[in-house]
């Protein structure tokens, strides 16, 4: 099978399944198809990893994969089979409790699996229109999913989100329809090649520079909206929290990624029409903002999945930082960081939604001692607390000692100084939190019951990653993030 | 701004407009009467009204002063004095400096402050509260026509009604542009509130919840009636006139005698257009709150604001 | 049909556009705000199937059929189908005042008007007014996304984006290419569809409007 053709055999798979999955009614056959699948992707997903090593950039019709589309794939299939292998365990839990409805399981796997299929999509697009409609298509899809368990609660949330990211998808939308009327210019005539990023990223130095700039803030806003840019974020940690625990770790570790891709395309034909000063200052602003805003909330938090939620526009506002400072450290650390928190945020809800599943309650107070109830899902949690914290040897110290690395290097002394109050409030913010959940005495309504084995195979999987990319970055991983930083720098 | 059209000619738009007024008022009683499956009063009532008015005698409240009795004949004459600057039948600037658009609505608001005064003299209930809510609606309806006046006017160079006709052309299809789609839509939105019917007021009504204007005309009695009724039909006449001069001037394209009556003719179809627009306006809404009236009209506003920015930007 | 006479056209169309969305801001019941927007999709076809008959270019005119079809008939039938059927309360009310939407709308009106002037070349090449004009409406639609509680006039705003989006690129680069226009109107459709399930279901269970739901904060 030729590269070209995985291109677009990678977002069918997902697809079939989510049509074969609603065959069916059996929460057994449904989690092995589920896990199967996932598998399958990310057979695919390596496959082509290793063609676009050995022979560059892949493109057929509207979809391309290059380095920078890589990082992003080999993030999504990982997750996509962690979350399958968690979500084993987790749905016979939430079923027993009455939280998932036995008849409704089928359409929850296959809305899953449409949303997966369709962030791929959004990964492997070329062409801008399809990176958009992808894009649009996950809030969809996500937006179902984020409501249901069917609660009121919920139902707000998804409300708020699907009408608070179409109207960011609105301006990203503008914001492409901008850039395209630039390229049809500067080409001379309109058509499919206009929409084309790798077309355009060869004509865009003599892109209008006016427009272009235009056209990428109401794309920062737009997509930004999508990631949870501050001051767009507002609908994040209601989606967030209250979506099932797999749904949450897919939304957190993979989906806010993707708009931070789509960001990145612009960025790189922004940079190269108006010059790199522009969106660099553009996103450092977005990402200053975030850290900021995110802080205090993180503090006063008392919805574990809450905090979680918060901790993704923090860390989003981080690799926005990163991209701002620019350079080859700042990218690079940017495009690692967004591996590495995608990981550790994944690892963290699922703690959290073992925690939560365990004690009945997602209020930080209530779960208490959970070392002595659950020693291996309470280990996880603190792994993943202090890697989000930004502790070494974890993944995330390393990504955010290359951004400081690169905001010093560059001269941002304000922002380093702000980034850095802000990170160590929230280390010690976390550190309490965690601390205070997981030591002490186990609260007397937490459930006895022996710890399920599927979700800590899963947590076992991302936390092994987590720890591993904090000792060190081997080369299968490095190469592509270099690679991919040159597309993005020069 | 002069040009060639004698004084006599003016002198004679201005006896037409003043005693086709009421004509106007007829029609429109006319037809919201067939609207609503009356058989109506005729298109001749207000002249016989005018008639029976002008007949009687006056009486006056103890409270009002002399102003009060010399209040209505300042507002004919205030009212008439701006048909004179309405074009029926000529395209182009008097023979003499006239007068422009923004004199025509200072005439007018200048009727209405007077009437607004000679309510409040009288020292009535209903006469206040009748002035008061009439001054509610007024800050909102005269900027708002300024501004459509000063957005076809930039086009023109100038806001002499006569010139502004001349300068359209005789195809004022093809001169409308964009900003005059949002001017006229602001006309169409003011038009019942200059004119003092439903939407914004009532003119058929005298309860007292109801009324703006005629809460103002309530203790005039006998002739000075008579001359408030004039004033608000030539008033409304007025109105009329000055929308069609803005966005419907045609000019005559044949010369002398057979121009002007194609003139005089198309005028009279313009008129009755509106007129038709007035009763279907009036007989398919109902009255507004006085609270929701500036909400109304900021609609009308915010057309003409933006048929003004569409002009300059 | 020679280049002015399109350029005023088009000019006169977008004069109509913002007509239709002061109606928009303005509308004080539901009912009048889905007619303006039905209203204004319909403009939009026109818009599209004059600039096809200009260019020559057929899809333009597949464009303007699907937005008349769907943005200008079924959609606007559906809204109005919810609402007969929820009996909703008809009154919209508005986050801020009436008069302060009305006052942001002409704000937005002029700072895209100043937004385009500031383009330089490209702007040229554009037809007359249909820059600003796009810019407007879809700023104006979020506007009302944002400041109106009541969901159905949330998604009546949504679609007035769209609106907006669709004309510019219509007279920017007469549309874009036909797929990515026709993958935008699906998931027009398919949000607004979940949309409704979710306004449907929220209110079957709980007596109140899913935008008025406010007890997640923090």
């Amino acid at each position: 099978m030729t590269a070209e053709t995985l291109l677009w055999v990678l977002p069918l798979v997902p697809t079939l399944t989510a049509l074969v999955m609603l065959t069916t009614g059996d929460r057994r056959i449904l989690s092995a198809i589920d896990v199967g699948s996932s598998a399958i992707l990310a057979g695919l997903a390596l496959l082509l990893a290793r063609e676009v090593a050995a022979g560059g950039p892949r493109a057929l019709g509207v979809l391309r994969i290059d380095d920078l589309g890589l990082v992003f794939l080999l993030l999504l299939v990982v997750l996509t089979l962690a979350v399958s292998i968690y979500t084993v365990g987790w749905l016979r839990q939430a079923v027993a409790v009455g939280n998932m409805k036995a008849e409704s399981i089928r359409l929850y796997f296959a809305l899953v699996h449409l949303f997966v299929a369709t962030m791929v999509v959004t990964v492997l697009a070329d062409n801008l229109g399809v990176l958009w409609i992808a894009m649009e298509g996950t809030t969809i899809t996500s937006a179902v999913l984020v409501g249901y368990h069917g609660h009121h609660h919920g139902l707000e949330a998804a409300w708020k989100y699907i009408i608070v990211t179409t109207i960011g998808i609105s301006f990203g939308l503008f914001g492409t329809v901008l850039i395209y009327a630039a390229a049809a210019a500067s080409q001379g005539s309109a058509g499919p090649g206009a929409m084309s990023w790798s077309a355009i990223m060869q004509v865009a130095p003599t892109l209008d520079p006016g427009i272009v700039r235009i056209g990428f803030i109401f794309v920062v806003v737009g997509y930004g909206t999508k990631a949870g840019l501050a001051p767009m974020h507002l609908w994040l940690p209601d989606a967030h929290s209250q979506a099932p625990t797999p749904v949450s770790a897919l939304l957190s570790g993979i989906l806010i990624k993707c708009a931070l891709l789509g960001i990145i395309r612009f960025q790189t034909i922004a940079a190269a029409a108006a010059g790199p000063a522009f969106p660099a200052g553009v996103l450092l602003v977005f990402g200053l903002i975030s850290v900021v805003v995110a802080t205090p909330f993180i503090l006063a938090q008392h919805d574990i999945k809450r905090l979680l939620g918060y901790h993704s526009v923090e860390h989003v506002g981080i690799v926005a930082l990163g991209l701002g400072f620019g350079g080859p450290v700042g990218t690079y650390g940017a495009l690692l960081h967004v591996v590495n928190h995608g990981v550790t945020k994944a690892l963290a809800f699922f703690a959290a939604g073992t925690a939560i599943a365990r004690y009945g309650s997602r209020d930080m107070r209530v779960i208490r001692g959970l070392l002595g109830v659950a020693p291996f899902g309470a280990t996880f949690l603190m792994l993943a607390a202090l890697s989000l914290a930004g502790v070494p040897p974890f993944s995330i110290f390393v990504s955010e000692l290359m951004v400081l690395r690169a905001g010093i290097g560059g001269g941002h002394w304000v922002a380093i100084g702000i980034f850095l109050a802000m990170v160590v409030v929230i280390f010690a913010g976390l550190l309490h939190h965690a601390g205070a959940m997981a030591f002490g005495e186990p609260t007397a309504t937490a459930s006895r019951e022996p710890e399920a084995r599927s979700p800590l195979v899963g947590m076992a999987l991302l936390a092994a990653i987590m720890i591993l990319l904090g000792l060190t970055i081997p080369a299968t991983i490095d190469e592509p993030l270099r690679r991919a930083t040159e597309i993005i720098v020069d | 701004m002069t040009g060639n059209w004698p004084l006599e000619l003016v002198l004679a738009e201005m006896t037409v407009l003043v005693l086709l007024g009421p004509l106007v008022t007829g029609a429109i009683q006319q037809m919201k009467a067939r609207l609503q499956c009356r058989q109506g009063a005729g298109v001749f009532q207000p002249y016989r009204d005018l008639v029976k008015l002008f007949r009687k005698g006056t009486v006056q409240a103890d409270t009002a002063s002399g102003l009060f009795r010399v209040v209505p004949v300042f507002v004919l004459a205030a009212t008439v004095a701006a048909g004179a600057l309405v074009p029926v039948v000529r395209v182009g600037p008097a023979a003499f400096p006239l007068g422009d658009a923004v004199m025509l609505l200072g005439l007018l608001a200048l009727a209405r402050f007077l009437t607004a005064i000679g309510a409040l003299d009288a020292g009535g209930a209903f006469g206040g509260m009748g002035a008061s809510r009439e001054m509610t609606v007024a800050p909102l309806v005269e900027p708002v026509l300024m501004m459509v006046v000063f957005s076809t006017a930039i086009a023109a160079g100038t806001t002499e009604l006569g010139a502004l006709a001349a300068h359209r052309g005789s195809s004022w299809m093809l001169a409308w542009g964009a900003p005059d789609f949002l001017g006229f839509a602001a006309m169409l939105v003011l038009l019942p509130a200059e004119t003092g019917r439903i939407p914004v007021d009532n003119p058929d009504t005298h309860l007292e919840l109801t009324m703006l204007h005629e809460g103002m005309l309530l203790e005039h009695s006998g002739p000075g009636l008579g001359c408030m009724l004039l004033a608000s039909h030539t008033r409304q006449i007025v109105t009329l006139g000055l929308v069609a001069a803005l966005f419907f001037p045609v000019a005559p394209p044949y010369g002398g005698a057979a121009g002007l009556l194609v003139a005089a003719a198309a005028f009279a179809a313009k008129i009755l257009a509106l007129a038709i627009y007035l009763a279907l306006v009036e007989s398919s809404y109902a009255k507004l709150r006085l609270f929701r009236v500036p909400q109304y009209l900021g609609v009308g506003f915010v057309c003409a604001l933006m048929a003004l920015a569409l002009r300059i930007l | 049909m020679s280049a002015d006479t399109v350029q005023t056209l088009i000019d006169d169309l977008g004069a109509l556009l913002l007509f239709t969305m002061i109606l928009i801001v303005a509308a004080g019941q539901i009912y009048r705000a889905i007619y303006a927007v039905a209203a204004q999709s319909l403009l939009i076809a026109i818009a599209g199937g004059i600039l096809a008959i200009s260019t020559g270019n057929p899809d333009l005119w597949v464009i303007a059929g699907i937005t008349l079809g769907v943005k200008a008939i079924t959609l606007p039938w559906v809204l109005h189908w919810v609402v007969r059927r929820m009996d909703v309360r008809r009154e919209i009310e508005p986050v801020i005042p009436i008069a302060a939407t009305l006052a942001l709308a002409v704000l937005i009106v002029v700072v895209s008007f100043q937004l385009s002037a500031s383009l330089g070349p490209v702007r040229q090449a554009i037809t007359g007014n249909a820059l600003p004009v796009g810019i407007a409406l879809t700023l104006t639609g979020v506007l009302v996304m944002a400041t109106r509680k009541t969901a159905l006039t949330q998604m009546v705003g949504l679609f007035a984006s769209e609106n907006g989006i669709f004309f510019t690129a219509m007279a920017v680069t007469q549309g874009m290419p036909l797929i990515i226009e026709i993958g935008v109107i699906l998931d027009v459709i398919l949000a607004a569809l979940v949309m409704t399930i979710m306004v449907l279901r929220v209110r079957s269970t709980v007596d109140a409007d899913i935008a008025d739901l406010d007890r997640l904060r923090g």
